[in-house]
């Protein structure tokens, strides 16, 4: 065993030494900064985006008007959201086609020219059918249109109405239909945003991604140095694959938590030292960041994660000859590692879907999926349980990600001792069966 | 005995490197396996170090069966050499040392001693890729014996080293067995293996020609052969009666005799035709004993040791 200690303390210190490592502790933080921050930092600070609208109108029921006036109430509100300026109300005869088409080509063309964002189109009779209008453009937010659609239902319902034989007043029966808005908040009392959510899930997702898909390439680089230079025969004459194997995942490993105590300090010290993070994170973030639950699963899906995964990537040097045979046995595993951000938002969107629940149980995913379903879910427990609710699920998806390291563990070291030593043509499949059970 | 191979062998799919070989190195001695490349001299080793397994046969080291227990104990010098080029000589030293047991506080003191004896002192907190073929094959060697191993195993050891380098070397090794340590050497120079061995082992085929000490092989081959070097065109030698062949060595011919040839006649033969400097009855050459023995094509040994000389 003090083999081992030997390869994983010079495997520590060949990258700690290195300016990569110092320049890295300093260099992601800021990438990632930029990336994930920046934007919603300009989108909190920037002034309201005005987006120009023009209205056609043959309602002559003065529908127009009534949606230019409705949509004056979003120039006040938050920047997040674009506000609307109408350009143009444009009434026409309902009859007169020539003009209209002569109309809408030039809007048309004034849309493509990016003078205007939005052309709305009101035929007569909307209150009769949805058919009856339009919204032509060419890069419509999901937001806008549900502003639309919210201010148009409401038009048409006084139109409709107005036609009934309803004896009460269009005001009184708005208000009697009113739609309500559900408020929220956990069992604690508090209420955090879905975007504080979505936004804390993605950071410690990154993380997780980030690290093992960037350390995992360092040891699978230096498997296939330590093979391609030879270095391996002598390596094996002093240590067992199996300990020059672990001490290479565990080395960088440490390597690894190094880097995240020292971003955790510089974290704290910028958070402590200056507001400087509170104008980019709001307070819900750090609610939910340091919510002990949260961190302590953090931790583990990400020492166990990157075992397990840079396991894998060690296996894939050891059947290799190159870094360029290599790129045909990454894909599958960082597809993996891909996967949870391209089902992401469906996790997200039912936390408690039975898909989330059988995908984050798959050791492969659990570091990513279950992470971002415990900080959807767990942050409102009141209490928790190790076995049941979201606790169980992740308590249970630990235990299965650490049986599936110890597995990887297991049968890489199996191939690891065969293909470091093996030269020239890459294995096949077939082979590479034939080693582990050799 | 303190290394004895018993019947091993091994075959990669289906194909045979090393057959039914069985080998007893004593302690103390300088033993070289010879054979042309192929011959299954690397596989041979590689079997010894635990890299790969027999598929028969089993290894004995000083008398228990070899395992990775015994690692510490050998200094292993793989034929395909590396190094960690970012790393400083002095951090490759310590590393591998640590490999294999050595405390570092006590191996710091012995790594610039050893580096001076080498000639690369200079070199001590430079990276390894800074240093030239030859300085980096020193440098292995020193990361080879530098955790003092009982016994020190190396594949086609002075291929790639310059005449002082190769004295060098030697130099080292000669000390290491006389301070009791016994060393295993490959090579497929049989010039090399002649002047520097107690002990040799022919592998051919992977199967053993012929072992033993060195002066035992030669005797039973008995004084037949002789050295001659002349001046002028000496291509009438190999059609004189009793000369059974001739190796040209460009600056001297060896011919072998046959059975009962008389050494006086050749001589005479050789006199009246060119002038000769040198005329010596000797014990046939490693290479010859080798050629007869393996029934290999002489050209293609001849043709791998003039590129190893060169």
């Amino acid at each position: 065993m003090d083999k081992f200690w030997v390869v994983f303390k010079n495997e520590y210190a060949q990258v700690v030494k290195k300016k990569s490592f110092i320049v890295g502790i300093f260099l992601t933080p800021a990438l990632m900064a930029a990336f994930s921050l920046l934007p919603a930092y300009f989108a909190k600070k920037s002034a309201s985006v005005a987006e120009n609208l023009v209205i056609i109108d043959q309602s002559q029921a003065g529908v127009g008007e009534q949606f230019d006036n409705a949509l004056k109430q979003y120039r006040l509100e938050d920047g997040e959201t674009p506000h609307y300026v109408v350009d143009t109300l444009i009434e026409l005869i309902k009859d007169d086609t020539a003009s209209f088409k002569r109309v809408t080509d030039s809007l048309k063309m004034a849309l493509n020219n990016d003078e205007i964002k939005y052309i709305m189109i009101f035929k007569p009779d909307i209150e009769m059918a949805d058919s009856n209008m339009l919204l032509i453009s060419n890069s419509e937010g999901l937001r806008t249109v549900t502003k639309f659609e919210k201010e148009i239902s409401k038009i048409a319902s006084t139109l409709r109405l107005v036609k009934s034989d309803i004896n009460l007043s269009v005001d009184s029966v708005l208000s009697l239909t009113r739609r309500a808005s559900l408020p929220q908040e956990d069992a604690k009392g508090e209420s955090v945003g879905f975007e504080t959510k979505w936004f804390a899930s993605m950071m410690f997702v990154m993380v997780i991604f980030f690290i093992i898909i960037g350390y995992g390439q360092v040891i699978m680089r230096s498997v296939i140095e330590e093979k391609s230079s030879r270095i391996m025969e002598v390596l094996v004459s002093s240590v067992t694959p199996f300990q020059l194997m672990l001490g290479k995942v565990l080395g960088l490993g440490g390597a690894t938590l190094t880097q995240l105590f020292i971003w955790l300090v510089l974290g704290a010290i910028v958070y402590m030292g200056s507001g400087a993070m509170a104008l980019t994170i709001d307070p819900g973030v750090t609610h939910v960041v340091f919510n002990p639950v949260v961190l302590v699963f953090f931790c583990l899906f990400m020492i166990f994660g990157y075992i397990m995964y840079s396991t894998l990537f060690a296996l894939i040097g050891s059947i290799v000859n190159s870094d360029k045979e290599a790129q045909n046995f990454i894909f599958p595993v960082t597809m993996f590692l891909i996967l949870p951000f391209m089902i992401g938002i469906s996790i997200i969107q039912e936390p408690n879907s039975n898909m989330a629940r059988y995908l984050s149980l798959i050791p492969f995913f659990t570091p990513t999926l279950m992470m971002m379903r415990i900080i959807f879910i767990a942050p409102s427990a009141s209490h928790y349980s190790l076995f049941s609710g979201i606790l169980g699920e992740a308590a249970l998806s630990f235990i299965l990600l650490l049986i599936a390291t110890a597995l990887v563990i297991w049968l890489s070291s199996r191939i690891f001792r065969v293909g470091i030593l093996m030269y020239g043509k890459r294995p096949t499949l077939a082979e590479i069966i034939k080693w582990v059970r050799y | 005995m303190y290394l004895v191979l018993e019947n091993i062998r091994k075959a990669y799919d289906g194909k045979v490197a090393v057959e039914n070989l069985s080998l007893s190195v004593p302690k103390g001695v300088l033993f070289g396996i010879i054979g042309p490349n192929g011959a299954g001299k690397t596989t041979t080793i590689r079997m010894i170090m635990n890299i790969i397994a027999p598929d028969n046969g089993r290894i004995v080291f000083d008398g228990v069966q070899a395992d990775q227990s015994f690692l510490n104990r050998i200094g292993y010098l793989p034929e395909e050499r590396g190094l960690y080029k970012k790393m400083t000589l002095r951090e490759v030293i310590l590393y591998m040392a640590e490999l294999k047991g050595c405390k570092p506080s006590e191996a710091k003191g012995r790594i610039l001693p050893w580096l001076q004896r080498m000639g690369l002192e200079k070199y001590v907190d430079k990276k390894v890729e800074e240093l030239s073929k030859g300085m980096q094959q020193k440098l292995q060697f020193i990361t080879t014996i530098f955790h003092e191993p009982d016994i020190i195993i190396l594949d086609e050891l002075f291929s790639g080293l310059d005449p002082l380098n190769v004295e060098l070397i030697k130099g080292v090794l000669l000390e290491q067995k006389r301070a009791g340590k016994t060393v295993l050497f490959s090579t497929h120079v049989m010039e090399q293996a002649e002047k520097l061995c107690d002990y040799i082992c022919m592998i051919s085929h992977g199967k053993k020609v012929l072992d033993g000490k060195i002066a035992d092989v030669k005797a039973q081959f008995g004084r037949n052969a002789i050295q001659v070097e002349i001046e002028g065109d000496g291509s009438f030698i190999k059609s004189i009666p009793g000369v059974a062949a001739v190796t040209d060595f460009n600056n001297y011919l060896e011919l072998r005799l046959g059975g009962n040839a008389s050494p006086q006649a050749i001589m005479r033969q050789i006199i009246e035709k060119v002038g000769v400097r040198r005329f010596e009855l000797v014990e046939p050459s490693l290479y010859d004993i080798f050629i007869d023995m393996a029934k290999i094509d002489p050209s293609e040994l001849a043709m791998r040791k003039g590129a190893a000389n060169g």
